[in-house]
């Protein structure tokens, strides 16, 4: 796990994939400088192989069907482009610690009143998930498994119950916050150190370099 | 729905950026004062809800998958537009951020798309369309199913049109393929939202809108105007009409003269590139339509008395 703070490995990994993001469709050379980068800070958060391959092979089978109409040419730069992006962030996700999630997001650039509904959805999103397992298990304990059992979940009732179920606990998490002095944010490390803000401010000019040079004609 | 980077031109991008951009500080702004502490959880909960719902596909036809939007589901659960387009935008910044699901320069567009066409068309529909059901609360799950399935087919005509404008894809091929699709996605949205409403009006009725919605006076007939011209014009009958049918029956249909060259690209009701489409029939009427309001509202403001 590395010692990097959680807001200054965020805003790495966002300055890189927003580097990405605003690239020349096409430049292939800076493509590939951004992959080694990103398998760099892939290996040095030491993310989880196995787990990063698995979710890396799903979500690229989901946009390989949004971008082969494009052409084979078009297309793989922009499979690849996103490859690293979600290696990237797929990386920087795994190897958050347990229930940091809306931390994390709470270092997001973002302006003061959704950077708390970030948060109160990242913290929410755990008890969704934890109530998706309640009762999911408590489904096949009243015998309601085997291949059928997808349809429980396509039954609107049931979403509606686990919206419902879901709403109780987070407001019973939301009180308990209040009591402990919750103001609409988390007394989160989200300061930064000089040395954090001397490596952003170098690492945005180096995505901003290697975006600007992307639209050049060299290479 | 979500499109990828390198999907819209810059242009395109921008400016649906400044759009959605605009619209969240508006947002922003109006549901500062709302947003109470009962709020905040439920506000927060309907945000991680919807994201968990858009990771779960399911199949339409021809080999296609559709996911909830839940933009008309947020808003009616949370009683106001402007918090639900807070909520939607937040949703879509942590997909593209870090799932990499739309593109980070496609981000303004996805969320002017899902987030403001797809909640500001079910709530703007909502709310007329509850009425004409007879406006009881009970009404309340079948009026938001309709509303969320035409939200979602309006989001896709958006995203049809930004594609078209980019030159990703022609107007031609993107908006019969898009709306075709999403009709169908549009479907299960309603099916869903409809469904989880009918559980909540039974067992939590408060967290709903009451009885009698605040219906805007200028609502109701410029949505029905809209649902008119846009939806019931693709069953209008393609005979003739009555001159018409008359000069073909007595042979003088062919004195018809084209001494004055039409420059309009909306001749006949239908849009130029999409003749064959029946959706440009709808896009001339909804078009149309527009154009009139805008030239009545403008002569009466000229014809009305000072002191009024």
């Amino acid at each position: 796990m590395s010692k990097l703070s959680i807001p200054f490995r965020l805003r790495l990994s966002l300055t890189i994939v927003i580097g990405i993001g605003f690239m020349k469709t096409g430049a292939w050379l800076w493509l590939g400088i951004y992959g080694a980068i990103a398998l760099l800070w892939s290996f040095w958060l030491r993310a989880p192989l196995r787990t990063l391959a698995q979710l890396l092979g799903a979500e690229l089978l989901f946009l390989s069907l949004l971008v082969l109409p494009q052409g084979w040419e078009r297309a793989s730069f922009l499979l690849l482009r996103s490859l690293i992006c979600l290696l990237i962030m797929n990386s920087f996700l795994l190897t958050l610690p347990p229930h940091s999630f809306g931390i994390a997001l709470k270092g997001l650039p973002l302006p003061a009143g959704l950077q708390e509904i970030v948060l109160l959805a990242g913290q929410y999103l755990e008890i969704l998930l934890a109530e998706v397992n309640r009762m999911k298990r408590s489904a096949q304990l009243r015998g309601l498994s085997g291949t059928g059992g997808w349809l429980r979940y396509a039954s609107a009732s049931m979403i509606g119950a686990l919206y419902l179920r879901s709403l109780d606990r987070a407001e019973r998490v939301h009180a308990a916050m209040m009591i402990r002095g919750y103001q609409g944010s988390l007394p989160t490390d989200s300061k930064s150190t000089p040395k954090e803000r001397l490596w952003v401010t170098l690492a945005i000019l180096t995505a901003a370099g290697l975006t600007i040079a992307s639209y050049s004609n060299w290479a | 729905m979500h499109i990828p980077d390198g999907f819209l031109s810059p242009p395109v991008a921008i400016a649906t950026g400044i759009a959605s951009a605009a619209v969240i500080a508006v947002a922003l702004n109006r549901t500062r004062a709302s947003l109470g502490l009962r709020q905040a959880p439920i506000m927060g909960l309907t945000t991680a809800f919807v994201f968990a719902a858009q990771m779960i596909n399911f199949p339409v036809a021809g080999g296609t998958s559709g996911h909830l939007l839940g933009g008309a589901l947020a808003s009616v659960v949370l009683g106001n537009p402007w918090a639900a387009t807070l909520a939607m935008s937040t949703v879509f910044i942590i997909q593209s951020i870090l799932f990499a699901d739309g593109g980070i320069t496609a981000l303004g567009a996805n969320i002017f798309n899902m987030g403001l066409v797809g909640i500001w068309v079910g709530w703007w529909l909502l709310q007329p369309l509850q009425q004409l059901l007879g406006g009881s609360r009970n009404r309340l799950p079948l009026a938001a199913g309709i509303a969320a399935a035409l939200s979602v087919v309006a989001a896709s005509v958006c995203c049809a049109i930004e594609l078209a404008i980019s030159g990703t894809v022609p107007l031609n091929i993107a908006l019969p393929a898009m709306v075709g699709v999403h009709i169908l996605i549009g479907i299960g949205e309603g099916v869903i939202t409809g469904g989880v409403l009918t559980y909540l009006v039974k067992v939590r009725p408060d967290l709903l809108p009451g009885e009698k919605p605040q219906l805007q006076k200028w609502l109701a007939p410029v949505v029905g105007v809209l649902l008119i011209s846009g939806v019931l014009s693709l069953f209008a009958s393609s005979w003739p009409d009555g001159l018409d049918s008359v000069a073909e029956k007595y042979g003088f249909k062919d004195k018809e003269s084209a001494a004055i060259e039409n420059p309009t690209p909306l001749a006949d009701y239908k849009v130029k590139g999409l003749e064959e489409q029946p959706i440009g029939t709808s896009i001339a009427g909804l078009l149309g339509s527009a154009v009139s309001f805008g030239a009545a509202f403008g002569i009466a403001q000229l014809v009305k008395p000072k002191d009024v």
